[in-house]
């Protein structure tokens, strides 16, 4: 990130935390006004909606325009490598000047050529690699990895974006999976990712995205660590797939100390990410503490069915509600509204915009389908189907 | 740790800009000596109702022949009136204005009653035919249902399935790709009649002050119903998609002037994605025969174009 451009992060973050107390009636808007006059930040920071139409709206730029250059010339391996890392890098430079301005700098512009620059370098390389050097599919695909784990990392570093640090990790773990011995390379480098991202979280010399993206760091090391214990995909050969020599012919049955092992970490992981997260007071480790616990509880069911799948998700679903009305009634039972630092208070975050967007999810999953067809045959409405999670009332 | 605002909160405390009581309570929540777990707690709640609606439909579809319809209508009536007991238990008055819920589980035990007595009634109307011929009128039921039930106790997730189960009545699903993908001309009418409706209750809920936060949920489903289905049209429609498109036009620059006025840049983005799409088969119809760049010209064009707006709109709207 460009040294100028940290100061601008830095002030941006104090003046977000500033319009959080302001909406939450802590300060005043005198005060509002005082905070910001001495956190100038000359960047534009539209919200969400904007950058996402922003971005979206580049992305078709971007890609028509490449289409356009396509279409003419019709390049074949060499000349469509060299088309698409021209155009990957020109994306990139573009992304360099939008950066160095602050009006444009966080507009969603600059994330939208950044990540199509690097993506188009990436594809370009591999199609170089395959089609013109001859390289083997395998080959290739490893050498196209370990670039992409290098490229999204390096990314992450100029630009800020956390979820380019997510794509080096997803690039890193995938060609990891592909080596001999991947399930063994994977948990040390996922234990080695969590320590390492894990001590930066708070590093008050790292620039705020880079903090961000080390707590993209942290859950990827986590998960992926997760993925590398977890009992049915040791029994199911998950990572074995991954290979690049035969998958079937490699991978064993694994053996029942390996299993034991296993099992243990799949009931034992969680437990220590959400301990983890009841010490360190970070939410988004209890957010994957509580993914991993119910992934644990799903791997289990699996090898013991000790009750019908009605059952178990009936039992889980209630235990959930009852989990949560506890909670709340303990944390509103405390003095002050909170327990050990926790409390079910908003805070200063924007909890009627959370509520919005709260409808979305409801609304995809637990609303009624139309039935197919019926609107043609009549004006009239017609019966259609409840139930979540792919269950239905049609009997 | 935020190192960035425990820093300011000090400085600002300093330089006497913040009070000792604020600057200890900013520092704790800077610090992470306080953490809000609220969106935890919604997450399970949520997921919660998701298994628990899932077992109910796994259990009725795979054992209802041997627990007996009756067994099992009364049991769900059953969880339906605990549910609803809870709510009115726990509710608050009834008020025109918001109402600050009085638990944090209020919405979603209100949304489990809901979806239970959604279950019940499409049951009991498969096993005891009591709608007769009107049998698919259960789903106007239950979204009348919550409607009341929205309005009566302030929940605007409960709106958002009241006005997804109406359109699903009206043989409209709430995806975007099946409307454009299936939208027949009746689908397209019926989208664009409850589209109008559901604006119109946006803007009255407003302008009578009746509800007046329930119109964002109102407003967004309405254009996403109005301009989905124009798209659709233009996508769709082989023959008048010139007709559409017009209509399309006409429509998302109207909810982009509106949303402008009003300072909402949700009803402005869905104006602007509609407008570019629908002119994207402007751009692209003439040369469907013929591999030409021109087309993709111009329509790169056409997206620096809606970039100008959207910089220009930005940076004039004053945004609510």
């Amino acid at each position: 990130v460009r040294h100028d451009a940290i100061a601008w992060e830095r002030a941006a973050e104090v003046r977000t935390a500033a319009r959080g107390w302001l909406r939450a009636g802590a300060i005043d808007e005198s005060t509002h006004q005082a905070i910001e006059k001495m956190y100038a930040d000359p960047c534009i920071t539209p919200s969400v909606v904007w950058r996402v139409l922003t971005a979206g709206i580049v992305s078709a730029v971007i890609l028509c325009a490449l289409g356009a250059i396509f279409v003419p010339t019709r390049p074949r391996s060499t000349g469509l490598a060299l088309l698409l890392v021209l155009f990957g890098g020109a994306c990139l430079v573009a992304t360099e000047r939008l950066n160095a301005a602050p009006p444009l700098a966080r507009r969603g512009a600059a994330g939208a050529t950044s990540f199509w620059g690097l993506l188009l370098i990436l594809v370009g390389v591999g199609v170089l690699l395959q089609e013109s050097l001859k390289l083997r599919v395998a080959d290739a695909l490893d050498a196209v990895l370990l670039s992409a784990a290098l490229a999204w990392g390096a990314g992450c570093w100029r630009w800020g974006n956390p979820i380019f640090a997510g794509l080096s990790a997803v690039s890193l773990f995938l060609f990891l999976g592909r080596l001999p011995h991947g399930r063994f390379l994977w948990i040390l480098a996922s234990a080695a990712l969590t320590v390492l991202a894990a001590r930066r979280l708070d590093a008050r010399g790292w620039a705020p995205s880079h903090r961000r993206a080390a707590t993209v760091l942290v859950v990827a090391g986590i998960l992926a660590g997760y993925v590398a214990l977890n009992v049915y995909s040791l029994d199911e050969h998950l990572l074995e797939e991954l290979r690049r020599l035969d998958p079937g012919r490699l991978a064993q049955p694994p053996g029942r100390a390996l299993f034991f092992v296993s099992a243990v970490a799949t009931a034992v992981l969680p437990v220590v990410i959400l301990g983890w997260a009841w010490m360190s007071r970070r939410a988004f480790l209890l957010d994957a503490g509580i993914v991993l616990l119910a992934l644990s509880l799903v791997t289990l069911r699996h090898y013991v069915q000790v009750a019908p799948l009605w059952a178990a998700l009936a039992g889980s679903g209630a235990a959930l509600i009852a989990l949560a009305l506890v909670v709340e009634r303990v944390l509103r039972r405390s003095p002050g509204g909170e327990l050990a630092g926790f409390t079910s208070d908003p805070l200063f975050s924007d909890d009627r915009r959370q509520r919005f967007l709260e409808i979305v999810p409801v609304a995809a999953t637990l609303a009624p389908a139309p039935p197919p067809g019926a609107p043609e045959k009549s004006f009239v409405g017609r019966g259609g189907g409840f139930g979540g999670g792919g269950a239905s009332e049609r009997f | 740790v935020n190192p960035d605002v425990v820093a300011a909160v000090a400085r600002l405390r300093a330089e006497h800009v913040l009070s000792a009581r604020q600057a200890a309570f900013f520092d704790r929540v800077a610090g992470r000596r306080l953490v809000s777990i609220r969106l935890e707690m919604r997450a399970l709640l949520y997921a919660g109702i998701l298994l628990l609606t899932s077992a109910v439909g796994l259990l009725v579809a795979g054992h209802h022949q041997e627990i007996g319809p009756l067994a099992i209508a009364s049991a769900i009536a059953l969880a339906v009136t605990a549910c609803l007991l809870w709510v009115i238990r726990h509710s608050p008055p009834f008020a025109w204005a918001e109402v600050a819920s009085s638990s944090l589980a209020f919405d979603y035990v209100l949304l489990l009653g809901l979806l239970l007595f959604a279950s019940e009634l499409g049951y009991v109307e498969a096993h005891f035919g009591l709608l007769g011929p009107g049998w698919a009128h259960h789903l106007l039921i239950v979204g009348g249902v919550s409607l009341l039930a929205a309005y009566r106790w302030d929940s605007r997730i409960v709106l958002g399935l009241a006005i997804t189960t109406l359109a699903a009545w009206l043989g409209v699903s709430s995806n975007l790709v099946s409307l454009i993908a299936h939208g027949g001309g009746r689908l397209r009418a019926n989208a664009l009649a409850l589209g109008v409706l559901y604006v119109a209750a946006a803007a009255l809920s407003v302008w009578l002050d009746r509800k007046p936060h329930f119109e964002e949920v109102y407003a967004t489903a309405g254009l996403f119903l109005i301009l989905g289905a124009l798209v659709s049209g233009v996508l769709g429609d082989g023959r008048s998609w010139g007709i559409w498109l017009g209509a399309l036009l006409a429509a998302a620059g109207a909810v982009m002037w509106v949303a402008f006025r009003l300072g909402r840049s949700l009803y402005f983005a869905q104006g602007v994605v509609a407008a570019y799409v629908g002119l994207l088969r402007l751009v692209f119809a003439p040369f469907r025969h013929e591999a030409s760049s021109l087309p993709l010209v111009l329509a790169a064009l056409l997206g620096i174009g809606a970039l100008a707006v959207i910089f220009s709109t930005h940076r004039r709207m004053i945004e609510r």
